[in-house]
């Protein structure tokens, strides 16, 4: 007894853990469920081993009274026998299920080695079981009943285990693709098979002829659930042959089993008889069905399976062709990627693809033909007056020209890249045999190109707009750069005013204005303007804010300042370019401001004192014009200007005068002087205001042509005691 | 309105008439027009500015490019004619002391063969 148990439970066992060990790793579904599924596999299990022991330890006492003669107590149960083995039937098929439901995926070879494995290996273990028994009784040259039986019991529970086994994994196979129909047909089945169950717990005689045309019927659904073999198509040539191997294991167990348990079959030795049990003989029906309509299948639709392969790869090439926009790939990636599909999806035996650059081909891909003979033929097609042309000859032997050349290939497509306007390549497809390309072929490789050109064009779209958004975001990177360039607050103090204002015509401009706090009664103003607009002024800028704050460090004179700003300008400036900039150093405690200017627009000036407003008339020459120091030096004037309380200095560049109207006219040095005689009594605010909302009534509105920068000062009358 | 350039040759001057806006874009033509090694055969190069309206800094900036060329060269460049905006624009940058500008053709000729 104990040697049977030894015998049997490793092999539930075993499947009992492997099945916890994949629940664990698959604790990302609800782990409850699993819970809950581990222990009623758990259960399942138990109850299979319990009701299998019991089983055999009733048939065993059976068989010990019918020897003994001492009869009666086993047949006074046989409904108890009956339940047990239905028990255990269940018991191992709702294990089963439970177990094949983890296997997922498109694994299917997996599946196959998996039966063959874990159940087919079970009829294996009972011929080998037979044998024993046969070579020991023939040694012990007498008959065992007991032996006999246990060896009986053991097959019948290997047989359940194999036929459990198998019944799930070909459902896991049939619903493959399934849809509701198929699904609820083959709920119909499980239920119907489980009913048949109820035949034997009554100990009904299935062959009886009221159940005969009832168990027809189940055979011939179940001819109908075998048609369902869709994965068999899936199967690569390889794998088909795999799996041939296989599904002939698998049908030799079947073999076995049903051999086996029909030569033991109302044996006279044996106490029960297990082909009595109908549900035994549906499922042995279904799953040997099943394994030989799949061997069938596979076998027959081994020698197509190549187109199928051929199809599924040429499908999942276009795939990878219309997502390499998505994955950034390169023009030469795809290129690769059209060659290599469509050598394939056209089995040519020569090839070569060139991308078209300034309408001058150029070889990029090669296979089994040199450039020499690629020079021939692009002639000859060039003579027809067909070169870059979709072209397909499936005859070339009789074409004289190509003949000439002396090439080996005999058909030949040209398919070329091309989109409405643009041609970015052209692929040449050579084959040895006549009619090689035919419209199957063709209509595949055409397919091919357009979803190339498409894909080309796409990443030229893409490509075009990436450039475009750099460009747009340098641009903001320019801006932002020049208006951390420029002061946001003016310090602020009792002896003046300051208002400043400054628009950029464009994303970028070339204005600027900046100021340093010399000491505590020097303060240094300075405004500027770049030739040119954009990027580089913006640079520009950024160099003259620089030499501004390095050089009046030194607290020098303005006109020094110009001449060491225009050295310094000089090296770094291109030629067509140069800075017009004014610089102030007011000092209030002397009550006067020092000024230069370079070539900047003259400053306005409201003497209060004098009741006046006037431009101050200063040479002085733009920095980076004469790019020789000492010529420079002659060009540049220095002022000295004491102020009164109430004066007001007005900044600006010539955005602001050489702004126009729609007419065409210049707002000019006169408009302006006119608009501070008009306004100087005001605060430096509203002179400002004042002055900017002329300007834009003149001019009107979206009318900016260039930067306009304007700082108006006022000097307060009530000066501050020091 | 686009930026017209026309020369007239006579003997060892050029007459460069410009007609039109002087801005970004008509300037890079004005540009090649200096740029032509042909240009240096000739020792006088007039420039008649009646008709240029406006001068964008771009436009100044081809003109102080080449100024320095054309000095190393011994070649004379004589503005004349010039609109009293335009001429406004030269005089703030400090040009007007550079460049030879005079009020008409007479007077630049009479510079000229100086």
């Amino acid at each position: 007894m104990a040697k049977k148990q030894i015998f049997f439970l490793p092999f539930m066992l075993k499947q009992a853990r492997e099945h916890r060990n994949s629940g664990a790793a698959n604790t990302k579904t609800d782990f409850r469920f699993m819970l809950y599924k581990n222990n009623a596999k758990t259960l399942l299990a138990t109850s299979a081993i319990v009701s299998w022991l019991l089983l055999l330890v009733y048939v065993l006492l059976t068989a010990e009274s019918t020897v003994t003669g001492a009869s009666v107590p086993s047949f006074a149960f046989p409904f108890l026998n009956n339940l047990l083995i239905v028990v255990f039937i269940v018991s191992v098929f709702l294990f089963q299920r439970l177990h094949t439901e983890m296997l997922k995926g498109m694994d299917f070879i997996g599946y196959l080695w998996n039966l063959f494995s874990r159940a087919g290996v079970a009829a294996y273990l009972s011929v080998a079981l037979y044998l024993v028994y046969r070579v020991y009784t023939n040694y012990a040259e007498e008959e065992s009943s007991l032996l006999l039986h246990l060896v009986y019991q053991v097959n019948f529970g290997l047989m359940v285990l194999f036929l459990g086994k198998a019944f799930y994994i070909w459902r896991q196979l049939l619903l493959y693709h399934k849809n509701k129909f198929l699904q609820i047909a083959w709920d119909w089945f499980e239920l119907l098979l489980a009913a048949t169950l109820l035949l034997t717990i009554f100990n009904f005689n299935y062959t009886s002829y009221v159940f005969l045309p009832l168990l027809a019927l189940i055979g011939f659904y179940i001819l109908f659930l075998c048609t369902n073999m869709k994965w068999v198509a899936y199967l690569t040539f390889n794998n088909k042959s795999r799996s041939l191997v296989l599904l002939g294991a698998i049908l030799l167990s079947c073999y076995i089993f049903v051999r086996f348990f029909r030569a033991m079959a109302n044996s006279p030795e044996l106490v029960v008889d297990y082909t009595d049990v109908g549900f035994l003989l549906l499922a042995m029906l279904f799953v040997g069905t099943y394994t030989l309509a799949a061997f069938l299948v596979s076998l027959f639709s081994l020698p197509t399976s190549s187109v199928f392969e051929q199809k599924s790869e040429d499908l999942l090439n276009f795939q990878r062709l219309s997502l390499s926009i998505q994955q950034g790939q390169s023009e030469a990636q795809v290129y690769d990627m059209l060659v290599e599909s469509t050598i394939k999806a056209s089995d040519a035996s020569a090839a070569w693809f060139e991308v078209v650059r300034n309408s001058e081909p150029q070889v990029t891909h090669l296979l089994n033909i040199k450039e020499p003979q690629i020079k021939s033929i692009r002639h000859l097609l060039q003579a027809y007056n067909i070169h870059n042309m979709d072209y397909i000859n499936n005859n070339l032997g009789r074409n004289p020209g190509f003949r000439g050349l002396g090439l080996a290939w005999k058909s030949m497509a040209i398919l070329p890249i091309k989109s409405t306007k643009h041609l970015s390549g052209v692929l040449y497809l050579l084959k040895d045999v006549e009619g090689g390309f035919d419209q199957e072929t063709v209509n595949v490789l055409r397919t091919f190109t357009s979803q190339t050109t498409l894909t080309i064009e796409n990443l030229r779209l893409v490509n075009e707009s990436l450039q475009n958004e750099r460009y747009k975001e340098e641009l903001k990177i320019a801006t932002q750069v020049q208006e951390s360039l420029i002061p946001k607050t003016f310090p602020t103090d009792s002896w003046f005013e300051i208002s400043t204002h400054s628009v950029a015509a464009k994303e970028v401009g070339g204005d600027f204005y900046d100021f340093l706090q010399l000491s505590e009664s020097r303060i240094a103003i300075i405004i500027g303007d770049v030739s040119g607009k954009g990027i580089s002024a913006a640079f520009h800028m950024a160099q003259m804010k620089g030499i501004f704050h390095g050089l009046m460090q030194q607290d020098m004179a303005p006109s020094e300042f110009m001449k060491q700003a225009n050295s310094a300008l000089s090296r770094c400036l291109e030629r067509t370019s140069f800075i017009t900039s004014a610089l102030y150093i007011i000092d209030y405690r002397m009550k006067g401001f020092m000024f230069a200017r370079a070539g900047h627009c003259h400053t306005l000036y409201y003497n209060s004192m004098m009741d006046n407003v006037f431009y101050f008339q200063t040479d002085g020459l733009g920095l980076g014009i004469i790019r020789d120091d000492k010529n420079y030096a002659g060009h540049i004037r220095e002022m000295y200007y004491d102020y009164n309380p109430g004066d007001v200095m007005v900044i600006y560049t010539d955005g602001i005068v050489e702004a126009r109207s729609p007419k065409n006219e210049e707002y000019g040095e006169d408009r302006l002087l006119y608009m501070l005689e008009q306004t100087y009594h005001l605060e430096a605010d509203d002179i400002k205001y004042a002055i900017i909302n002329d300007l834009n009534d003149f001019t009107g509105p979206g009318n900016l042509y260039d930067d306009q920068t304007l700082l108006v000062i006022k000097f307060r009358p009530t000066q501050p005691n020091i | 309105m686009p930026m017209k350039i026309t020369q007239e040759i006579k003997d060892n001057t050029i007459i460069m008439t410009l007609d039109g806006e002087l801005d970004a874009s008509s300037s890079v033509i004005l540009d090649e027009e200096l740029s032509d090694p042909e240009i240096m055969k000739y020792s006088k190069i007039l420039v008649d500015c009646q008709k240029l309206n406006y001068i964008s800094s771009a436009g100044l900036g081809v003109f102080i490019s080449h100024l320095q060329r054309f000095e190393d060269a011994q070649i004379k460049l004589i503005f004349f004619n010039m609109q009293d905006k335009v001429r406004n624009v030269f005089e703030i940058l400090g040009l007007d002391l550079l460049m030879t500008i005079v009020s008409d053709y007479e007077e630049a000729r009479t510079i000229a063969n100086e």
